[in-house]
């Protein structure tokens, strides 16, 4: 693996070893994935259907029947370290339309689950876990927002913690509960010094 | 173990309460062996002489127990010394073997020679299911010098290894008590002989498709007079809209209209279009169907002269249809060309009879007026009809519909004009269809230069909206039509997204490749969606071009849906009539699926064609070939063996109540006066022994042959109570 010909790094990255070797499946993968899914992430039969259903598709590297390939045959590693695998927007467009009935978003959601307890994930994954903890939302209220609201009619803040800051001790709890924001206030710690 | 022993010793007096109901079966029996009833039960002599001895008491009754390894697909998931050494301590049991594949010759040998070694009086064999190998061992245990019946399954592979695959000790354990409650019953079996009845020398095809005109034509051809119902108004089914056909591309009319002719003209065919079966009774060998031939406004030449109108009669000239006012879309043309109320399909129909479609008729009589007062051939009062006719044997060819691909609401079809359905493009492709053979987008009248196909339209999908399985021709009709736009629209791509391309055929990979080579794309992705530009009525198909793992937005002129295709609407109305099952996809469910493709699980009733699952022409040929082959073979033998499993009214019991005869789902059950009593009668040759009306009877006076009332309780108990010695 170590050796390089001098290459270019790109190039030299190309000439490597390209194979799938049977030690790169784990099997283990694919049964947790199954059960944190609760879906027969084991059936797909790369139709394409998901990938042509999927708005982040056309405007990333994310292709979502690419992460099926890895649930069906294990590939932990490659599934998990793979950054796409936050590009997914959760519209859940493609679990609509599979033929085999599997819910893709949520093998999705279960691969994020597992590289979480691995430390990989996006910085900004753990903003957003650090916005909730404060704020119960991900994406805070703010002024913009604020006077379109009032221009529309509505209240300036929408009926949810917002509104009723009181809600805020349970969402906590609940984030304690899961260990979630001292996780993730290590690992930015970590990252970010 | 020890308890189980204990309250075993209950079980005879039990069994002798039982056993008082059983009727003693003729005279002879009654001197020479009271066997299985101590105490002497009334006297019911049903019909069947039995020679002594044909019942034997449980203490006398000698049982062989066989038990089958089925290579290791019983023996790799269970013990069989262990199950064998059990055996061996049931009582009766008299001998016990075990063989690898007891099915065969070797195997059969080992039971003959046991049977006359050991005196034995009854034979269990626990191996597959009975509906595998019981007539196999019936008739070993007949060659070995037992009466057939004299035999008793014990199920210990579908029923027990295959599903405890993995659970050696209850797989053991299971085997055991199947056993045990088998030779329980085989110790009470009694010597039984089926009747014969004569078989009708006539036959029913129902549908008229490629398959229900191929299997009348050789019935017809066997000497067979055979009635062909076809709920249409003319024959020839789907395959009659296509244009050409896959792989030679010869013409589909050209191919057909002969066989069409041909059955028009048979004499031994009996042709009943615009007709549908009604009520069926009986059972293999006399069924008695009534047709029902519904109203249809218009008489033939032969109806006219019956009639006294001498000369008369529709000769297809068409006048009328030029006169009739009302308008509506043609069915055959997929809706795509208008028709009148009083119409034909299309010109090359057999028969030449016009048809009016009474739920659109007005009623104006100008038709009556156009076809004149020579003719006279418009009855605008015709009524239904039923008529009844007696066949020997029948078969279904009630063929396929294609699904309402509109509920896949992603692919827009019904919403956006420029996606059609392959059955639309074949009639849009066609000379003799709606646009004479130019295709044309619906929209605008244009001719495509970019088309779209979407294979697996609904089929192979397990969301709920699709079917489970493969349509098994799209593939293929979706290549011929590519070939049929490269010949006609010189620079017209044709884009073939598809997950795989099934062309297993002979001569069908040879014509994948043919395709390919004249230019059509194949885009290996299933489509996403479908969008359509709102201007120009283009469509974006979307996809994942998964061998380039690249989104695609393809944009064309038109999509075609190779839409899955499902059972023909009425066929479950039609299969319920003949007591035929359907399998969980819908199909028509045959007698076996690798080595009985064409029977049913109803003696006499056979499938060809689609009905029982898609198939292409050559397939469904072939089947219908088989099908009439099959049904036939009664036919030419004259008669047939019935199960002698039907029901017997113990005459003593009875009290003539009469609910029984309600129940009987097969009305093989009356009421009679026999010595100034009223009793019930069975028509042997009716029942099923279905066992409905033993089960009811609330006097117990009816005696089920062969799974009489002592028999099953003697199961039971040997399953609660035990039974080892
Ligand atoms: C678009 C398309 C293109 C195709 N192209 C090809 C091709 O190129 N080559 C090829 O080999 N195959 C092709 N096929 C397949 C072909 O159509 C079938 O193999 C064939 O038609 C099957 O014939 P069938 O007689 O079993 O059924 P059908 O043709 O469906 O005939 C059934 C008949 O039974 C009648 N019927 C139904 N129910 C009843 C009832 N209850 N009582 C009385 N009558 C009833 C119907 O009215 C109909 O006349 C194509 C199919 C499609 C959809
Ligand atoms: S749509 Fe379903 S079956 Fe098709 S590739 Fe995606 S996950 Fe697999
Ligand atoms: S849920 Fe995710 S993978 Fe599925 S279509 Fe939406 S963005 Fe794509
Ligand atoms: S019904 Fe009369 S007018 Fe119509 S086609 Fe027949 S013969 Fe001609
Ligand atoms: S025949 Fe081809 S197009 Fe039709 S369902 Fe099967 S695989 Fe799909």
């Amino acid at each position: 693996m170590a050796r390089t010909k001098g290459y270019p790094e790109a190039l030299d990255k190309k000439l490597r070893e390209q194979r799938f070797f049977r030690e790169d499946s784990n099997p283990e993968f694919t049964k947790n994935v199954k059960a944190i899914s609760r879906t027969i992430a084991h059936m797909c039969y790369q139709c394409g259907t998901c990938t042509g259903s999927c708005p982040s598709a056309p405007r990333s590297s994310y292709r979502i029947r690419k992460f099926m390939r890895r649930a069906v045959l294990g590939l932990e590693n490659e599934a998990l370290t793979d950054p796409d695998l936050w590009l997914c927007t959760t519209c859940y467009s493609c679990s609509d339309r599979c033929p085999r009935d599997i819910i893709p978003t949520d093998v999705i959601m279960s691969m994020r689950n597992l590289a979480f307890k691995r430390d990989i994930v996006p910085v900004n994954f753990l903003k957003t876990v650090t916005a909730i903890y404060a704020s119960g939302h991900g994406v805070p209220n703010n002024d913009v927002n604020r006077a379109a609201r009032e221009k529309l009619g509505l209240t300036r803040d929408p009926p949810t913690t917002h509104m009723y800051p009181e809600y805020m001790p349970g969402i906590r709890k609940i984030i304690d509960h899961y260990k979630l924001k001292a996780e993730a206030d290590r690992i930015i710690k970590e990252r970010e010094g | 173990m020890a308890e189980k022993k204990a309250t075993t010793k209950k079980a005879p007096s039990k069994k002798e309460d039982t056993k008082k109901v059983a009727p003693v079966k003729q005279e002879v029996k009654k001197a020479a062996a009271p066997a299985a009833k101590p105490k002497a039960a009334p006297a019911a002599a049903p019909a069947k002489a039995a020679p002594a001895g044909s019942t034997t008491k449980p203490g006398e009754a000698r049982i062989g127990v066989f038990i089958c390894h089925c290579g290791t697909n019983i023996a790799g998931s269970m013990d069989i010394p262990a199950v064998e050494e059990y055996a061996k301590t049931l009582p009766n049991v008299a001998y016990v073997d075990n063989y690898k594949y007891m099915c065969s010759m070797p195997g059969q040998a080992v039971i003959s020679k046991a049977v006359k070694d050991n005196h034995l009086t009854g034979v269990v064999v626990s191996a597959c299911s009975p509906r595998l190998h019981e007539p196999t061992f019936r008739t070993a245990t007949k060659e070995a010098g037992l009466n057939p019946f004299r035999f008793e399954m014990a199920n210990i592979r579908e029923q027990n290894s295959w599903v405890h695959m993995h659970d050696r000790e209850g797989s053991t354990d299971k085997a055991k008590d199947a056993i045990r409650i088998a030779v329980a019953k085989a110790a009470l079996l009694q010597d039984l002989f089926p009747k014969t009845v004569p078989v009708e020398k006539a036959a029913m095809v129902v549908g008229a498709g490629v398959a229900g005109m191929q299997a009348a034509l050789d019935l017809a051809a066997a000497g067979i007079k055979t009635y062909l119902v076809e709920a249409d108004t003319s024959i020839g089914g789907r395959m009659s809209q296509l244009d050409k056909t896959f792989p030679t591309l010869d013409c589909s009319q050209c191919i057909l209209t002969p066989k069409m002719v041909d059955v028009g003209r048979a004499s031994m065919i009996e042709l009943m279009t615009w007709s549908e079966v009604h009520e069926v009774e009986g059972y293999i060998g006399n069924f008695d169907v009534t047709v029902r031939k519904k109203a249809r406004g218009v008489i033939t030449p032969k109806e006219a002269e019956a009639r006294g109108i001498v000369g008369g009669g529709c000769n297809g000239c068409g006048d009328c249809e030029t006169a009739c006012p009302v308008v509506k879309p043609n069915e055959f043309e997929v809706g795509m060309k208008p028709r009148k109320a009083i119409y034909i399909n299309h010109p090359q129909v057999v028969p030449l009879l016009y048809t009016i479609d009474f739920n659109s008729c007005v009623k104006c009589g100008i038709c009556v007026t156009a076809c004149g007062p020579e003719k006279r051939a418009i009855d605008l009062e015709s009524k239904d009809e039923f008529v009844k006719v007696k066949v020997g044997t029948v078969i279904l060819a009630t063929g396929y519909d294609i699904v309402p691909i509109e509920k896949k609401e992603e692919w827009g079809y019904k919403r956006f004009e420029n996606v059609i359905t392959s059955l639309e493009f074949e009639r849009l492709i066609c000379a003799s269809g709606p646009t004479g053979g130019h295709l044309i987008r619906p929209s605008d009248g244009e001719t495509p230069k970019r088309v779209a196909f979407v294979l697996c339209a609904g089929s192979r999908d397990n969301t709920g909206t699709g079917k489970p399985y493969c349509s098994r021709f799209c593939c293929m009709y979706s290549l011929k039509h590519a070939h049929q736009i490269i010949e006609k629209i010189p620079g017209c791509i044709p884009y073939i997204f598809y997950m795989d391309i099934r062309s297993f055929g002979k001569m069908y990979e040879e014509f994948y490749y043919r395709i390919q080579d004249e230019g059509a794309k194949f885009i290996r992705g299933r489509v996403a969606n479908i969008i359509e530009d709102k201007k120009t009525k283009n469509l974006h198909v979307m996809t994942d071009d998964t061998l380039l793992d690249r989104p695609i937005d393809m944009e064309v002129d038109m999509v075609v849906l190779a839409a899955a295709v499902q059972p023909k609407e009425d066929t479950n109305r039609t299969r319920k009539l003949f007591g035929v099952s359907c399998s969980s996809d819908g199909w028509l469910l045959e007698a076996h699926p690798k080595l009985n493709p064409c029977g049913t699980t109803t003696a006499g009733v056979f499938l060809a064609g689609v009905c029982q699952g898609p198939k292409d022409i050559p397939d469904t040929v072939a089947s219908a070939e088989g099908a009439a082959s099959a049904a036939s073979i009664p036919i030419h033998m004259g008669e047939v063996e019935l199960e002698p499993y039907f029901a017997t009214c113990i005459e003593e019991k009875c009290a003539g109540c009469g609910m029984c005869v309600n129940l009987c789902p097969y009305s093989a059950l009356a009421l009679v006066e026999k010595n100034g009593r009223t009793v019930m009668e069975v028509t042997e040759a009716k029942c099923k022994g279905c066992g409905t009306c033993g089960g009811f009877c609330p006097g117990g006076a009816i005696w089920m042959n062969h799974f009489t009332t002592p028999q099953i309780v003697a199961q039971i108990d040997a399953f609660l109570l035990g039974g080892e010695q």
